[in-house]
């Protein structure tokens, strides 16, 4: 593989560790307050939409949201069954198929 | 990869961007605002791991993983060090031999978009954010996070609108709303 690969996954791997260890490391003793422990909790309810609505919302630049496109009801049968609990990979199975399916009619 | 990042999302967000020739910058900062989670887990699971010394400490950092959270938390809280610990072994083993199967089973897949197979990635997001939302705010903060950030990314290009909806939306609601107790 190309050196400059090699730099980018060590890269990862430093910015990765960064997010795991110091609290770890700190926090053994100490709790963190209640402010603190709220932005923490709220960072992934922010950054996962922010992850994975433009994916499926946006093409090249241009806002892509007809009902003729497939991945949006592909998000919502997600949402949907995630939300009744159903398992993770089950939903990400039946909502895969489901573009598919809807891919292949289209 | 898989061994030294051992995060499956922020690897899943990277290849792509490798491929894509994007920045080196650009790629290792999107690794950490996805990773930050980690932030959250670690402080939960630190007071667990109180008896525990600092090199060990350094050396369990590295198995902080979604799962092993998931159901450690879910089985005692405080969570049980060695539970804990049991699981995460079990995670990144099936983790490390996994990636090499796939990689030699992946190239039989021809055309991954014709199965939908490109909807995984944002149909995984959206499953973890869906069964997080618990207080009407949460909502709130995944909805307005999902508007800024599809607004951020029809302006500009690579993936500043991860960052930019991801910190500022969190960082809003947490000054504004009251902490749980």
């Amino acid at each position: 593989m190309r050196t400059e690969v090699w730099l980018v996954i060590v890269g990862m791997a430093l910015a990765t560790y960064l997010t795991r260890a110091p609290l770890l490391l700190a926090l053994a003793r100490r709790p963190l307050p209640p402010r603190l422990r709220l932005w923490l909790r709220l960072i992934p309810l922010a950054v996962l939409p922010a992850l994975a609505l433009p994916l499926v919302l946006v093409d090249h630049g241009r806002l892509v949201a007809s009902p003729m496109h497939p991945p949006l009801w592909g998000a919502v049968l997600v949402f949907v069954l995630a939300g009744l609990r159903v398992n993770l990979l089950v939903t990400v199975a039946v909502a895969v198929a489901a573009v598919a399916a809807l891919r292949a009619l289209g | 990869m898989s061994v030294l990042v051992l995060a499956g999302a922020s690897q899943f967000v990277a290849v792509p961007m490798i491929a894509a020739g994007a920045s080196p910058l650009a790629i290792v900062l999107t690794t950490y605002v996805v990773n930050m989670r980690h932030y959250l887990m670690a402080a939960t699971l630190a007071p667990a791991f109180r008896g525990f010394r600092r090199p060990w400490l350094a050396l369990i950092a590295h198995v902080v993983n979604d799962e092993s959270f998931a159901v450690a938390v879910a089985r005692h809280n405080p969570p049980d060090p060695w539970f804990y610990l049991g699981s995460a072994v079990a995670v990144g083993g099936a983790f490390v031999v996994g990636v090499p199967v796939g990689t030699e089973l992946g190239g039989l897949v021809a055309e991954p978009e014709r199965w939908g197979l490109d909807f995984a990635f944002p149909a995984v997001f959206l499953a973890l954010v869906a069964v997080q939302l618990r207080r009407w705010a949460d909502w709130l903060v995944a909805l307005a996070s999902a508007v800024v950030a599809i607004a951020v990314a029809l302006v500009l290009p690579g993936n500043w609108h991860i960052i930019i909806a991801g910190v500022a939306v969190s960082g809003i609601a947490a000054l504004v709303l009251r902490p749980e107790p």
